[in-house]
């Protein structure tokens, strides 16, 4: 019952329908699930509807599972949810959507990081190197 | 392995599925028999001769539903289908992403599930990812997610010492798919040990009988099932035997003979255990006693 007070149906001012990794799991066990809900709501909080999950640590055959309800998320998107950044990543990552920018620009400041700690290394190890590496 | 398996008849046409129907049986003491569930006192019933007639007859109705054959299928070919390359993503993460999709709605064979490899490779699963991920997410009963290790080579032998041949088959068949190279092995290989050990009795009256003699005609080892059927007096049962093995080898010489002369009975395994045979002094034996046998009981 809707009694004056009641912390049953909470109303908003704006916000809208977001679609989000909500975390759970236990410690140093993290387990996110793709959820629709309201951009004000807590991030473990009250939903809309879970559309998946996503374990984020590998199995036994080292793969990393996720599961998303293209259907429902479909219908989400047909709504007008939007979707935060992690969870744009990921459906890039699964083909759904078109690959990220972030995602590239991220490979490409990584490989570009790792260049550069190549050229530092092996110059510090004994045979001298071309000089420090643009 | 011998052709036609899947040419003209196939494991699945009426003619064959009856006569393989007609081999397994009905031994309603060993289809009903009990299976491990949770004590109930016994229910006692008085009833009239109509009405036991009529628990008899649905008693054969639920035991012919326990008795379909699982299908014989060709093994599955393996997918490789790629259906992305972003080489950029090289070096990004150490471990693959596998998603699954969660539609409620869709059947499992059209399910998309795709990995993305740690080199930038998005590609669809191989079979074993699927079974898996389906297993994950929709769990059937009596599937575990990772095959029990009783089905490895080593451990079946261990199964066939114990005659729990149908046990092992039962549960094949809720792990695996019929189409699955698992499946397949597991089943030639239990059927290879039956033949080897001359058990047949040990499947008949259970659904996996028809596979077992699909298996042995295509690849002609038929003699040992027949002298155990000649053994049982089960003529009916031999004669269907070799109908059904000129079924898929017509172009065999009995096959020819018995078209040509319309043999009926005991005269068409005379033709067939003349010309296709390889233990034929054996099946002359136990033709002979079963005649013997005849001749005797008819007399007295």
């Amino acid at each position: 019952a809707l009694l004056a007070g009641s912390r049953l149906l909470k109303g908003y001012r704006g916000g809208h329908v977001v679609i989000r990794f909500a975390l759970g799991g236990c410690t140093n066990r993290p387990f996110f699930r793709i959820v629709a809900a309201h951009s004000r709501r807590a991030r473990d909080g009250k939903y809309l509807e879970q559309l998946g999950c996503l374990d984020p640590l590998p199995n036994a055959h080292g793969e990393r599972v996720a599961g998303l309800n293209l259907e429902r998320l479909r219908h989400w998107l047909g709504c007008g949810a939007q979707l935060s950044r992690p969870a744009e990543k990921l459906l890039g990552l699964a083909g759904f959507l078109p690959l990220h920018p972030m995602t590239v620009t991220g490979a490409e400041r990584l490989r570009r990081r790792r260049r550069a700690q190549e050229a530092v290394a092996p110059p510090a190890d004994g045979s001298p190197g071309p000089g420090d590496a643009p | 392995p011998a052709g036609g398996k899947a040419a003209r008849p196939a494991f699945a046409d009426e003619a064959v599925q009856n006569l393989l129907y007609k081999m397994t049986g009905l031994n309603l003491q060993k289809v009903f028999r009990p299976v491990k569930q949770e004590l109930k006192p016994p229910k006692y019933k008085l009833m009239t001769e109509a009405q036991l007639e009529e628990a008899t007859r649905k008693a054969i109705e639920e035991a012919k539903e326990k008795l379909i054959m699982p299908p014989v299928l060709n093994e599955r070919e393996p997918i490789d289908d790629v259906l992305a390359e972003d080489k950029f993503l090289e070096g990004t993460e150490t471990t693959k992403y596998v998603f699954t999709d969660l539609t409620y709605s869709i059947p499992h064979r059209e399910r998309f599930i795709v990995v993305r490899e740690p080199n930038g490779v998005l590609r669809k699963a191989t079979w074993e990812e699927r079974d898996r991920m389906i297993q994950i997410f929709f769990p059937k009963e009596g599937r575990r997610v990772i095959p029990p290790v009783v089905f490895k080579d080593e451990h079946l032998g261990t199964v066939f010492q114990q005659d729990r041949h149908e046990d092992i088959l039962n549960m094949c068949i809720a792990q695996f798919e019929p189409d699955s190279p698992d499946y397949i092995r597991v089943h030639h290989r239990t059927y290879d040990d039956i033949e080897k050990r001359a058990k047949y009795d040990l499947l008949r009256s259970t659904r996996h009988f028809g596979g077992m003699v699909w298996y042995l005609v295509n690849r002609k080892k038929t003699d040992g099932l027949l002298i155990d059927m000649i053994h049982r007096d089960l003529l009916d049962d031999a004669t269907s035997l070799i109908t059904l093995y000129h079924m898929l080898h017509p172009e065999c010489q009995s096959a020819k003979e018995a078209k040509e002369g319309k043999l009926q009975g005991v005269d068409l395994i005379k033709v067939f255990v003349k010309t296709e045979s390889q233990k034929e002094g054996y099946i002359q034996l136990a033709l002979q006693a079963y005649e013997e046998a005849m001749a005797t009981s008819t007399a007295s």
